[in-house]
């Protein structure tokens, strides 16, 4: 637990340290809850109350969903630095720490995820409530049932960045993949169209696969679009998907962790 | 001229070296056209199940989109790593620009070329046909010539607002996160028409210009010139020469801060 | 050839904050320390000399290397070289020297060497007939034909390096700035680099400055050295005085089975103990390490054997503390 909280104070620095950087991505974050803000306005005055959604619940869906996805973007997950520890051949210093690799990997990126959800979600999402109409939760147990649900959505996003991550041990430069792989999260996640629009085939696809666990499943809940059941249909949903992807991290970790032993890094 | 003789051989350094990752060129390619056809795909899922976006269609918007990817695509080819400017900053590659004598400017351009840019090209020109197809458009010589001076401003005005962006690095150490701004900024632009997002976002990409990509000429291109600024879409080669002259000036600054910081 | 006059360089830094908040406060504000790397330093270098330039780490060596190349403007001094101020004329500067960073390499890493050569001749607007006589030159010094088709990243450190000479090298610069040229190459390739770096300065009339962590570049080429730190030149002479001072001691480094009591060896001095491990000082002329394992042999038991030189940062530090140098410290 020690070695977990001395991680997340180092993360807490390096992501400190530029702090033109941090203005850019509150402004930034900023911009894009604005803009899907008009994108919900225009769309509703043509047709009010589309979908059984209203038009405040939809804004504060997009809106929300645009303030995570500053964080949330795969931009600097633990992909990018198994990549690039991998590239310059330094990983062989993280396999010679006595940490486990995969749990590592977890405390430093929940320690920079929290502090961004500090300094970066929370600063936008009050700027949401001020000016973008930005609702609290539908109520008290979806708020509380939301906070459980965008966390095991955290853990999915962190495998899937993680399984991405072995991908760069076959020496492929993953930055394009990665650009790709991020716009298909937010595709299938429904972090700017929500899954609910999607037609017949392609929403029965997008609601089987695990990327929905990253921000539709929490958001429904924030707004009121899952009640009752549905939200412990939402939350078993992701938890299965969570002791899967885990599982699956360890275990391609395991076949990667010999297969660069072998090779001497 | 004898600075474009050296680029172009520089240039073909950069293609010979990039020949040598076949893989990573198809993935890219591959990558480049999967990105597109999600953002594409979204655009057609939300506003075809609102039947149209103040006033655009999905074939509308389509068109919007191709007319950025046509201009952002000679961009990806040529000048893509300027992203990577702050890496060359604090790897030190950055000084052996300095000790040959060819301008820096000429020797960073020509070290890459990016062919995952000829993903963008096809994107561009398949949607931009679709578009054309459907909407019905006959274009006369002046349209089509004013098409294509449109697209490479198009290019300059990326070109010269990422240039603006890589030189910060030269300050702040890194430039990862005005590009990543830049990015939102682009994406917006290139899938959105920006009337939507109400007056004062309209003032701020008119301003930093990236409206001008796309957004103002395509009024024009489609005879949207119900719009009060429609005409805006006429100075955008213009503007596109005054973006790239700032970034000119904002190198020259860059290039004496890194003198004088040598970080 | 080069003239340097109380140059000065300073950098500002940011600084991190300490105590409660401190990332949080970093988010508004940044302090700042200025660092003077390079502090008031002036010498002159002539036509033909083959100089070394050495000093620890961060002790102001790049960053004095990089005003005379022109990359750096200083903060106040003057430099010269050639007559050509670098950085307020860095084109034509340009021209006129040659640079070889020995931790990254200015060859296009992807392509055969041939190419990368071929490409500065087009830079550097090399006439054909002496692009032709250099690459010859590079043929017969250091076999550039045998991996000239090979693109860089196959090439070894110590072909690469060769490599890396040959391009900084192929317009025939006056002068030559070679920053770490032996770093990470195995001894063979070392000594070819040498003689390779004499034979330029000797028969091409190539000034040549060079910094290095290795006193074997300095004993092999240099006949002046100047010792830098903290942003001050505090050697700077004759090689043959430094070398007889400290050249010629070795450290004899020993493992026992056991921890000993400390014990006097005949012709080394015992300078340090630790665990079961003794450091002996000798004089290499006058005495030897297998004398001097045979004396302490006889007497315990040893399990291993090292034998080291001095390490420059060693050196620094007793020509810094005023040890025995009779020489003129600058």
């Amino acid at each position: 637990m020690n070695i977990f909280w001395s991680f997340t104070r180092q993360a807490f620095h390096n992501t400190a340290i530029y702090r033109f950087e941090y203005w850019l991505q509150l402004v930034s974050a900023f911009l894009m809850m604005y803009s899907v803000y008009w994108i919900w306005n225009i769309l509703y005055t043509q047709r009010p109350g589309a979908f059984g959604v209203e038009l405040g619940q939809m804004v504060t869906y997009g809106v929300i969903a645009m303030a995570l996805e500053s964080i949330f973007n795969p931009g600097q997950g633990p992909q990018m630095y198994i990549s690039s520890q991998i590239k310059s051949g330094s990983i062989d210093t993280d396999l010679i720490k006595p940490l486990d690799f995969h749990l590592h990997m977890l405390a430093k990126n929940f320690g920079e995820i929290s502090f961004r959800f500090g300094t970066i979600v929370l600063p936008a999402a009050l700027i949401g409530f001020l000016f973008l109409d930005l609702q609290p939760p539908a109520t008290a147990l979806n708020g509380l049932s939301f906070a459980v649900s965008l966390t095991l959505g955290y853990l999915v996003l962190f495998s899937l960045n993680f399984l991405l991550g072995m991908v760069s041990v076959l020496t492929i430069d993953i930055r394009s993949i990665a650009w790709t792989y991020n716009s298909l999260v937010r595709f299938f996640a429904g972090q700017m169209v929500p899954l609910w629009l999607f037609p017949g085939w392609l929403g029965g696809l997008a609601n089987v696969l695990p990327f929905k666990c990253i921000y539709s499943i929490p958001l429904s809940i924030y707004i009121g679009k899952l009640t009752g059941a549905a939200v412990w249909e939402g939350l078993l949903f992701q938890a299965v998907w969570v002791v899967v992807l885990m599982a699956v991290c360890r275990l391609v970790w395991a076949g990667v962790h010999s297969k660069l032993v072998v090779q001497g890094g | 001229m004898e600075s474009l003789r050296i680029y172009l051989k520089l240039i073909r350094i950069s293609m010979q070296s990039r020949m040598q990752y076949r893989a990573d060129f198809v993935i890219g390619i591959i990558s480049v056209l999967v990105l597109n056809a999600v953002n594409l795909g979204l655009i057609g899922i939300l506003v075809s199940r609102f039947n149209s976006l103040h006033g655009w269609t999905v074939w509308d918007m389509v068109f919007l989109y191709s007319l950025f990817v046509l201009g952002h695509s000679i961009y990806s080819l040529f000048f893509w790593h300027f992203n990577q400017m702050d890496d060359y900053i604090i790897r030190g590659t950055f000084d052996q620009f300095l000790v040959r004598p060819v301008s820096p400017f000429i020797q960073f351009i020509g070290r890459e070329i990016q062919y995952i840019g000829f993903g963008d090209v096809i994107v561009g020109l398949a949607s931009f046909s679709m578009a054309y197809t459907h909407l019905e458009l006959h274009w006369g010589v002046g349209m089509w010539l004013f098409f294509a001076v449109v697209v490479l401003s198009g290019t300059v005005v990326e070109m010269a607002i990422r240039w603006i962006v890589a030189c910060t690095a030269f300050w702040t150490g890194r430039s990862v996160a005005l590009t990543f701004v830049m990015n939102r900024f682009n994406l917006l632009v290139q899938q959105y028409p920006i009337d939507v997002f109400g007056t004062w976002f309209r003032v701020v990409v008119t301003l930093i210009p990236i409206a001008f990509m796309n957004y103002y000429p395509s009024l024009i291109l489609l005879g949207k010139t119900e719009h009060g600024w429609s005409w805006l879409g006429l100075v955008s080669p213009v503007v596109a020469l005054l973006t790239l002259f700032i970034a000119a000036i904002v190198w020259r600054l860059a290039l004496r801060r890194y003198a004088s910081s040598g970080s | 050839m080069i003239r340097v006059e109380h140059l000065v360089k300073e950098y500002k830094q940011s600084k991190r904050k300490d105590g409660p908040f401190s990332a949080i406060r970093t988010l508004f504000s940044a302090d700042f320390v200025v660092k003077r790397a390079v502090n008031d330093i002036s010498f002159t270098i002539d036509e033909g000399e083959l100089v070394g330039y050495i000093g620890p780490n961060g002790a102001g060596k790049s960053t004095s290397i990089k005003m005379l190349t022109g990359i750096l403007v200083p903060t106040s001094g003057i430099v010269e070289v050639n007559g050509i101020v670098p950085y307020k004329n860095r084109k034509e500067h340009a021209r006129q020297i040659g640079v070889v960073f020995g931790q990254k390499t200015q060859l296009w890493w992807d392509v055969p060497v041939i190419d990368s050569l071929r490409l500065l001749k087009d830079i550097y607007k090399v006439p054909d007939a002496l692009y032709k006589r250099n690459l010859d030159l590079f043929c017969d010094l250091i076999e550039l034909h045998q991996f000239q088709n090979t693109p860089v990243r196959q090439l070894s450190l110590g072909q690469r390096m060769r490599a890396d000479l040959a391009a900084a090298l192929i317009h025939s610069p006056k002068i030559l700035f070679l920053d770490e040229p032996t770093i990470g190459v195995d001894v063979v390739a070392k000594d070819r680099l040498r003689t390779f770096i004499k034979e330029i300065n000797r028969d091409q009339k190539v000034t040549v400055l060079l910094t290095t962590h290795d006193m074997g570049d300095i004993e092999k080429l240099c006949s002046r050295m100047m010792i830098i730190d903290r942003g001050e030149v505090i050697y700077d002479g004759d090689i043959e005085l430094i070398r007889r001072k400290y050249g010629e001691y070795r450290t004899l480094v020993v493992q026992f089975e056991r921890p000993i009591a400390d014990f006097d060896v005949a012709g080394a001095e015992l300078v340090k103990s630790e665990g079961t491990k003794k450091w002996f000082r000798f004089n290499r002329n006058e005495a030897s390490p297998s004398e001097l394992i045979t004396q302490i042999g006889a007497r315990f038991p040893i399990t291993d054997l090292t034998v080291e030189e001095p390490e420059i940062e060693e050196m620094v530090r007793s020509i810094y503390e005023g040890k025995s140098v009779d020489a003129k410290v600058v």
